[in-house]
Parts: structure tokens; sequence; C-alpha cells
């Protein structure tokens, strides 16, 4: 193994790490959905993994848009507040106006999103804020025009057109239209991390911003891109999130950042930039809702999930890291090995 | 004398010390009462326990590093202190358990910040919700209140005539010593100049390790001295208490002039800070505005704070054209304060 490792190139030691944390996930995945079919009554019925289906669809949908984020060294706390507050948009003028189309309402959601995203993001990079205050504060500002709006009432699902109802029960091909919206957004993003120019310079501004500036990247805008998009995808998260759970009020996600954002840690995203996979994220949010829906099974209680989720990113950050610096290590003790054989070569 | 008449214009604390007349002069307007002698002291009470944890806050700031967790300690520690008291321990023990167990949770954050050399953001975002759980785990549903008015009245209790709260001055008291082990001790220099430099703290001999550990002891010490404060103000301890607090506590720390990329700030201006933010509450009370359009302008404040404070720093480097030309390119942050993370991320 070892002298296998040492074989490698430095590109595949990192893609070895990262296949290794994919591999993880899969593993614990795996092990927690034994334990729950022991534990957890109901687990294994088809219906429970159509509920898991859609309510991971909407923490993948936002937890892509909050990876870009992440890639580029910062973070949005304030997705929790977007996802709430278009959601309400998109329950309020459906419910004032029933004949309106339903891609216009998921239209404005994720219009609505996307200026807020903006928000943030111009905060950020031409405020020059950093990212954990400014979405700080538009977590209490976004919740906050969010109860102005609503001024204490709410929606509930009989104001609300049936079309739009059954678009979350809907199962084109057999599989719910929630999950192949959250499939088509995965593989839009992966996609697009991967190929796009602009997208490959959020790794290039996570990994060394300093470094990305001087390569001629301009770094405050595609951090503001990276906001917008996910601001856009957290609207089209609370679109989503409004057909799931059609009695909404100002407390809607409340506190849904704090999912996303386990997902996306356990998920292999760096905190500090640079480096991840949307298909480590996708299988991170896979985890953290069977977990989630196994606690609810065993009746535990709402604070058990917080806790959890909690405990998981610190684990996760600790692992990181600790792998990190092993890679890190082995890259330099490589390096120092060859500089050895050459000299001549490193003198010059 | 002109220049030295121009050095204390700038100064951060005039400006808030300005902005606390100003918005003194906006709540009169809203009420004849404000400026009675017992509603201005009592005006900082509701909020003695957030300033205690901005205090805290502030050296882990000024340390460089951040610890959001903070509220979600004040809960855990005031259930625990409060389900031992529930079971039958007298309530000074109970209380002093209870403090230990807030250390106990920030030296936590410290070691995976400080030994395992973690970033702060995300190990106390973590903590934020795992400590939040623990108190619900210790404490779910009811509340507990039966504390004795000798320990509540740190909290809700006068002195003088009914007009002086016991509160405040457990407030000033802290501020006063904090303040001295700010500015006074080398430990005080050394958080400075770890914030300002680790590497270079590092290479000139100084314990950065226990340093950056100890700021976050302090932070869970200061949540449970307000957690405290929080149990006889409110006379009660439930696992859902200080919940909505986070935003007051940093918009104090910022609101305060402390650097949000460590090095710089001091415990006066905190102090100033948090007397601003609850007269700014108060006003808003005054004024029937709710809850949430409430935490709408202290949002807009906090971001205020560090924009103003980013345009002060332009001009006093001179380099205002530079800056300028950079903002049009929207480069986002200032190249020491990137440096500084460079250094962070690569120990």
């Amino acid at each position: 193994m070892i002298a296998h490792v040492r074989a490698m190139k430095p590109q595949e030691l990192a893609a070895a790490a990262f296949r290794l944390r994919e591999i993880g996930i899969v593993l614990a995945l795996f092990a927690v959905i034994v334990f729950f079919s022991f534990r957890a009554d109901n687990f294994l019925q088809a219906s429970n993994w159509q509920d898991i289906a859609q309510n991971v669809s909407i923490v993948i949908v936002v937890a892509v848009g909050e990876t870009m984020v992440v890639l580029t060294r910062n973070i949005d706390l304030s997705v929790g507040s977007i996802v709430g507050l278009c959601a309400y948009l998109v329950a309020a003028s459906l419910a004032h106006h029933p004949g309106m189309p339903i891609v216009f309402a998921a239209l404005i959601s994720v219009a609505a999103g996307l200026g807020l995203g903006l928000v943030n993001g111009l905060l950020v990079a031409v405020g020059r804020i950093p990212a954990i205050i400014a979405t700080l504060a538009t977590l209490a500002i976004y919740r906050g025009i969010d109860a102005e709006i609503t001024g204490g009432k709410n929606i509930t699902a009989y104001q609300l057109p049936d079309r739009f109802l059954s678009l979350a029960a809907s199962k084109p091909l057999g599989f719910p239209a929630l999950a192949w919206i959250a499939v088509a957004v995965a593989v839009v993003g992966a996609a697009t991390l991967r190929f796009v120019p602009w997208a490959r310079d959020f790794y290039a501004i996570g990994s060394n911003p300093d470094a990305a500036r001087f390569a001629g990247i301009p770094a405050g805008r595609r951090i503001i891109t990276a906001f917008a998009l996910s601001g856009a995808l957290a609207g089209l998260g609370g679109f989503l999130f409004a057909s799931r759970f059609p009695t909404l009020d100002s407390a809607a996600a409340n506190g849904f950042e704090l999912t996303v954002i386990t997902a996306v840690v356990i998920g292999g995203v760096n905190v500090f930039g640079g480096s991840g996979t949307i298909l480590g994220v996708v299988l991170g949010a896979v985890l953290v809702a069977t977990i989630s829906d196994g606690f609810t099974l065993m009746r535990l209680d709402e604070f058990w999930k917080i806790f959890f989720n909690g405990f998981a990113i610190v684990a996760a950050v600790t692992i990181d890291a600790l792998v990190t610096r092993r890679l890190q290590e082995a890259l330099r003790r490589r390096r120092a090995a060859l500089l050895v054989a050459q000299p001549a070569r490193s003198e010059a | 004398m002109k220049e030295l008449a121009g050095r204390v214009l700038v100064r951060w604390e005039t400006l808030l010390v300005a902005a606390i007349v100003a918005v003194g002069i906006w709540s009169v307007t809203l009420s004849p009462f404000f400026l009675r002698r017992a509603n201005l002291l009592d005006l900082v009470t509701p909020y003695v326990y957030i300033g205690l944890m901005a205090f805290g806050l502030t050296f882990v700031v000024i340390a460089g590093e951040i610890d959001i967790s903070v509220a979600s300690i004040l809960a855990a520690s005031i259930v625990s202190f409060a389900q031992i008291f529930a079971h039958g321990v007298s309530v000074w023990p109970a209380a002093l358990i209870g403090l230990a167990i807030a250390g106990g949770l920030g030296l936590v954050n410290g070691l995976l910040v400080g030994v395992l050399n973690l970033p702060s953001l995300a190990v106390t975002l973590g903590t934020m919700a795992a400590y939040s759980g623990l108190a619900f785990v210790i404490l779910s549903g009811e509340g507990v209140a039966t504390f004795p008015t000798s320990f509540t009245k740190y909290g809700g209790g006068y002195l003088a005539n009914n007009e002086l709260p016991i509160a405040l001055l457990v407030m000033l008291g802290f501020a006063l010593g904090l303040g001295i082990l700010l500015h006074r001790t080398r430990f005080g220099r050394y958080v400075y100049t770890i914030g300002s430099n680790r590497e270079a703290a590092r290479l000139s001999g100084i314990p950065v390790t226990r340093v950056r550990v100890t700021v976050f002891v302090i932070s869970g010490l200061m949540a449970g001295i307000a957690g405290l404060v929080y149990v006889g103000y409110f006379g009660s301890a439930r696992a859902d208490a200080a919940q909505l607090s986070l935003l007051d506590i940093v918009t104090a720390v910022v609101l305060g002039g402390v650097g949000i990329f460590g090095g710089t700030g001091s415990m006066p201006g905190v102090l100033l800070a948090l007397i601003l933010v609850a007269e700014v509450r108060n006003g808003m009370q005054l004024a029937n505005l709710s809850g949430q359009l409430q935490n709408i302008v202290i949002g807009v404040l906090l971001l205020a704070a560090i924009v103003v404070g980013n345009l002060i720093a332009a001009a006093r480097t001179g380099s205002r054209p530079a800056k300028l030309r950079r903002l049009r390119k929207g480069v986002t942050a200032s190249a020491p304060a990137e440096a500084k993370v460079l250094v962070d991320s690569n120990p």
C-alpha cells in the first residue's frame, strides 16, 4: 500500500484521497441503513424511502450552491433564511394568483434568491466584510423581512392550487419529481465545476487567493458569482420546500443552513476552500438526510438531530485536517527525496 | 494641536459616543421619560448578559479567531446549573459547577482550534449546534425557575433606592477587570500579537498554542458568567435561552471597533458599542417596532460598522485611489488581511 502510494503522482494522490472520502461516506451510509433497519420501525418501507428522497433533494439543491461559496474560502449562513423567504413568496404568489403557471412561481423564487445572494456577494466582495459576519447579518435581515411579509400569519395547503400540491407527490418515471430536479442540479453543478472556466476559478481562489489574483483571475467578480448562485439555488430550494411543506409561516426552514453546511462539510468540501466535489456533497446530503429520517422514526427529539449535525461538522473537519496534513507531509517528503536525488538541479 | 483634535475625532470610540448621544436625542423625542435617571441606569440591564459574552468574544476575535458557540455555551451551562440545583445542591455550589462546565466547553473549542489547528469558524459552528443540542438533552421542555433571590439579585436586583441595577455593576466590574487583562498585562499583549501575525508571534517565543486555547476558555467562562446573570434577570433557566443573542453579541464586538481579522480593538470600545446596541433596541421598542424589524436594523448596523471601518482605514492609509481602483475591479479584502488568512491555512 505504502509503496503504491509512493509511486503515485501528486494529482493521483489527491484524487485517491477524494475517492477514499466518497467510499467512506458510502460505507457509513451502509452502516447507518443496517442500524436503522433493525432499530427504527418502517425504515425499509418504500414510502419512507420516498420521504428521504424528497427531503434529501431539497438539501442537495441548496448544498450545490453552498459548495460553490465554500470552494472560494467563504461561507453562506443565510441560505436557511433565503429558503424560508422564497418558500413563502412562492406560496403567497400562488395563493393570491391561483391561475399563475407553476414555472412562473419557480422563476420568481429563483430570481428572489438570486437577488438576495447577490447582496451577500456584494457585501463580501465589494464591502470587504468577512463572509461569516456578512451572512450572519443577512441571515437575521432576510428572516426579518420574511417575518414582516408574513406579518405573523401563515399560508396553509388549502389556499394553494392542487397542481402545485401534486408536484412533490408526482413520480415521473417512478422517481419523485423533487429527486429529478435535484439530480439535474447536481449534474449541471458538477459539470460546471469540472469544465467551465469561471467555475474552475472558484478552486483557484479558494486554494490561494493571492496567487489567483496574480494569475489575473477577477476574484471579486467570481466570489459575487458564487454567492449569487448559492442564493439562486436556495431560491429554487425554497420553491421545492413550499411544494413539500405547503403550510408556511415566518419560521419555515429555520436552521436549514446547518443541515446544508453539514452535508457540504461531511461531503469533503474543505472549509478552507479549494477542494471538494459535488458527488461527495450529494453523498453527504444523503447520509445526513437518512440519519435525520432514522432519528424521526426512532422518535428521538429534534435536538438530537441538531446535536448530531454539530458533532458531524466537528468530526468531519477534524478528520479532514488530519488527512490533509498526512497528504502534505507525504508530498513534502517525496519532494525532499527528489531534491536529495538531484542536488545539482535543486541548487540551480 | 489641530492634529491631536483630528486624531480624537477619527477615533472609533469618539464616533460611538457621538452615536450614543444621537440615538439618545432620538429616544427623547420618542418618550420624555427616557432621560429620567432610573431609566438611564436601567437601559443596559436586559443586555448585560450579551455584554458579558461580547467581552469574552473580544479576546477571541482580537486573537484572530471567532467563537459563534457562546450563546449555546450559555444555554448548556445554565441548564446544567439548573438541573444540579433542582436535585438539591445549594445554589452557589451549583452555579460554580455550571461555570466550570462553561469553561470546559470553551476548553473543547480551544483545544480543537489551538492544538489541532482547526478553523475556528467551522469548529464553533459545529459546537454551536452540538452544545445547543446538549442543552436540550440535559433539560428538555420545561425550565427551572425556583432560584432564591439571594442569587437572582445579581441579575435582576437593585441597590440605592431601587435605582441602581446590580447587574450593571457586575458588567462594569468585568469590563474593568477584562480591560486590564487585555490592555495592561503580558497575556493581553500576546493576544494582540498573535492576532496581528501568528507566525511572527511564534517565532518571537510567545506560547501561541497556550494563549489561543486560553482565549477560548475565557470566552466560555464569560458565557457561563453571562448565564448566571441571565438566570438572575429572567428568573429561569431554559435550554433555548439566549438562542437569538448571537447577532447582538457579534454586533457589539464588531461595532466596538474590534478588527475582524484580529490584532486590533479595545474593551472600552466594546462596552460603548454594547450601550449603543441597548439604546438602539430600547429606542426601537419605544417606537413600537417588532422584534424582527429590530433584528433587521441591528443586522444593518453590523454591516455598516464594518463598511465604515473599512472606509476609515482606507482614508487613514491614504491609499484611497488605489483602494477604489481595486474596489472597482471587485477585489475582496485588503492585502494584509488575506496574507494572514494564508498563514492560517498553512501552519
